[in-house]
């Protein structure tokens, strides 16, 4: 978000508010298929995601920041996925995690959404089938360096 | 958009009755399983699970696939042992194809090591995501320690962790690489002390019983009818195990015992499927003896396995077997198989329809979890939600099976 | 890469069942949907106390279509020891039935068919009749066509595109997998009308 120069306070604090979101993402529990388990794995004491701040993975999306869909999305499943983005409050992050969820995978039939981008805005896309919890420890990095040089979040926390 | 319709088939409506929609976004329902609850107060009228949140029209994509790469969408089932799938499913098609007997004996034994491992890491997760339901966090920790040297072990053989696609039709991708053995070795040394630990926190733990001894109970002839199988059925007193009942790949030069208990509830098949590890502990060990011995570990035949790279250089006819076993595929005779083994969750199994050509014509999977957790129709009525978690916990369901 | 658009190499049986090898991995029988539930009354009687699974085929260019297929398995209720269970007997019961006809359900007999009967009318549109709850399993609700019979594309009834919610962003309409077909022309048409619209 643009700040003019003689707002000097507010940009400060727009700092200070970057650098508490950044250090503390808490990602919703959008586990939904194989990618759900390397996110739990990612969680367990191998590869720790609790040490870049994501200490809690909430369930309820009003609790939580960042969206990390990790599987295929069914037909079925797509207006949930939906209905939760919506139920995050501002401001928030999403996470493609995996090849189905990032373009439908090696699944191009009816049966899956070829791509969460198609009903919710993507922030970082997570390649691999599934992708090693390195890959979704780089991502939750790119997040926080998304919100720190200015993206998504700050004290106004607009979209 | 499409909400499950609250036909009288699912909520009755009677009395003070409310109905709660669990899922399919719930800590607790271990992956997207919806149910439609009607309680009255906490305990339980009515639950219908709804499923289908995971539709991946896998059964109509394997029809368009080479039977050389249906394992790939095979592995995405079951995805907690993906190596079982895979093995299935090449175990049906080298039925058809014939070739059951030709296959080499250390891919054989490759491929039981292979089921044992992944059977645990699956335990594992189930035992991680078991103690999680019931609050006991630290479970989580040390089973997915273990089941990190696990994936260790078939990201080194297969390439990848989970989906290794390393189990083929006509054997095996590849021959162990260097340093497995000792790997392997390690995990073997590590396993008994690791096994007493996970014992130590969860069995003899008085809130555990107290949520799961006679939680959740079903009689042999409750569970014979819903069609469950695995470490429900064995928790419930029948001891079917595909393993000895219809013994594939090398499994019957292996000693192991199949654990039985007779109570049925919840703690029964918590305390049967630790012993599984224990016994998959076993079967390993007596492979590992038999890893000393090398072999090739796939089938000789080059139209139906690829020969190995080096050989494209120097060979035409390896050269043009490959060409057409990429571009083209192998055709298998027409005829149909089931083909069934036993999975972490029950007998999983894979009715194959060929019809000549170069793709399957029908692949039909039977599904332990489906029937498994069709139970919960059954089980639920009268418990608490409380109870409702711990049951669908002891039944251990996935997904990726139970949709498709 | 197979796809839907290469056709399959040698596609020879239209009856696999009928000429399959000599595998040795169940009875095998084939019925009429009229004598279909008096089979499997008998065969419980029979012992075959498991209704392992229910399986639908869709043989198109055959008459009748489709094949109801059942897999029993003969379990011995005292069974605790793996001794006493011994090699149960496999039983595979195949029941061709035509588009339109109706199919007896056997929930009554073994709990379990439920949800494979209410799986088969979801992916193949065969009815099963007395079944307590025949509504759609896989797909959502208000699904129209039966994706798994042979007529279906794989892709989905939208013109060889996986169906895109009604919610779809529309600031996000070249996402996803591109079209089969997608050619320059096709792509200069689209940002053309896309201009025309935008200046209206």
């Amino acid at each position: 978000m643009e700040i003019g120069p003689g707002q000097f306070l507010l940009a400060r604090l727009d700092d200070v508010a970057r650098w508490a979101q950044s250090s503390s993402v808490w990602p919703l529990t959008m586990g939904l298929a194989c990618c759900a388990i390397e996110m739990m794995s990612v969680t367990s004491a191998e590869y720790d995601i609790a040490r870049l701040g994501s200490e809690v993975f909430r369930s309820s999306p009003r609790q939580a920041d960042l969206m990390i869909v990790s599987g295929r999305v069914a037909q079925k499943m797509a207006p949930v996925v939906k209905r939760l983005y919506d139920q995050m409050a501002d401001p928030k992050w999403v996470i493609s995690m995996g090849a189905c969820a990032s373009s439908g995978g090696i699944f191009d039939n009816y049966a899956v959404v070829q791509g969460i981008d198609t009903i919710i805005p993507v922030d970082v896309y997570v390649p691999g089938c599934p992708p090693t919890p390195d890959g979704l420890l780089y991502a939750v990095n790119l997040i926080q360096q998304q919100i720190r040089e200015g993206g998504r979040g700050g004290i106004l926390a607009r979209s | 958009m499409s909400t499950t319709p609250l036909t009288p088939e699912i909520v009755s409506q009677e009395g003070n009755a409310m109905v709660l929609s669990m899922g399919p976004q719930h800590p607790s329902t271990h992956g997207v399983l919806q149910i439609m609850l009607e309680i009255e107060g906490e305990s339980v009228v009515k639950a219908e699970p709804e499923i289908g949140y995971l539709h991946t029209g896998i059964e109509k994509n394997m029809e368009n696939l080479f039977w050389s790469q249906g394992q790939t969408n095979a592995e995405r089932m079951d995805y907690l042992a993906p190596s079982s799938n895979a093995l299935c499913y090449a175990l049906a098609v080298e039925k058809l194809l014939g070739i059951t007997d030709r296959i080499p004996e250390r891919a054989q034994h490759i491929r039981v090591l292979l089921s044992e491992l992944t059977r645990i890491a699956s335990h594992c997760v189930w035992l991680g995501t078991h103690g999680i339901d019931l609050g006991a966090i630290s479970v989580f920790f040390y089973c997915f320690d273990l089941r990190e040297n696990i994936l260790d072990l078939q990201e080194a053989s297969g390439g990848a962790r989970m989906h290794p696609n390393y189990v083929r039709v006509g054997g095996l991708n590849g021959d162990l690489p260097a340093g497995y053995v000792e790997k392997l070795d390690a995990l073997i040394a590590k396993f008994p002390g690791r096994m007493r630990e996970l014992r130590g926190l969860l069995q003899a733990n008085p809130i555990f019983q107290d949520r799961t001894i006679d939680v959740g109970t079903m009689s042999a002839e409750d569970a014979v009818a819903w069609g469950v199988t695995g470490p429900a059925l064995r928790g419930s007193g029948i001891a079917y195990d595909v393993r000895k009942a219809f013994p594939y790949s090398s499994y019957d030069q292996f000693q192991f015992d199949i654990p039985t208990r007779t109570e049925g509830d919840a703690y029964a098949r918590f305390l049967v499927r630790l012993d599984e590890m224990e016994e998959s502990m076993r079967i390993i060990e007596q492979v590992r003896k038999k890893l000393d011995t090398p072999g090739h570990v796939a089938i000789d035949d080059p139209k139906i396995f690829a020969p190995p790279k080096e050989t494209i250089a120097l060979s035409m006819e390896a050269l043009i077997h490959h060409f057409k076993i990429v571009s083209e595929g192998f055709r298998v005779p027409p005829g149909d198989v089931y083909q069934a083994i036993e999975g972490p969750r029950g007998e999983l199994a894979y009715y194959i329809v060929s019809n000549g050509e170069n793709r399957p014509y029908r692949v039909r999977t039977r599904p332990p979890s489906l029937y498994n957790l069709q139970c919960l129709k059954g089980m639920a009525p009268g418990n608490l939600i409380a109870d409702l978690v711990v049951m669908i916990g002891s039944l251990d369901p996935v997904f990726g099976e139970v949709d498709r | 890469m197979p796809s839907t658009q290469q056709p399959p190499i040698a596609g020879a049986a239209i009856d696999p069942p009928s000429v399959r090898p000599a595998i040795d991995d169940a009875v095998i029988e084939r019925v009429d949907v009229q004598a279909l539930r008096a089979r499997l009354q008998a065969l419980k009687a029979d012992g075959y106390t498991m209704l392992l699974d229910i399986g639908g085929v869709d043989y198109l260019p055959r008459e009748p279509r489709f094949d109801v297929v059942y897999h029993l398995l003969k379990m011995p209720l005292k069974a605790a020891n793996v001794q006493q269970v011994g090699t149960p007997q496999r039983f595979r019961l195949l029941c061709s039935v035509r588009d339109g006809e109706p199919v007896p359900s056997v929930m009554d007999l073994w709990r379990n068919a439920d949800w494979a009967e209410r799986e088969i009318f979801d992916l193949f549109g065969i009815v099963f009749e007395n079944h307590v709850d025949l509504r759609r399993i896989q797909m959502p609700y208000d699904w129209e066509g039966y994706p798994l019979r042979k007529d279906y594309p794989v892709r989905g009834p939208a013109r060889e595109r996986s169906p895109r919610p009604a919610f779809a962003l529309k600031s996000n309409v070249q996402a996803g997998t591109p079209p089969t077909g997608r050619t320059l022309e096709a792509l200069q048409e689209q940002v053309k009308q896309a201009r025309d619209g935008e200046s209206k």
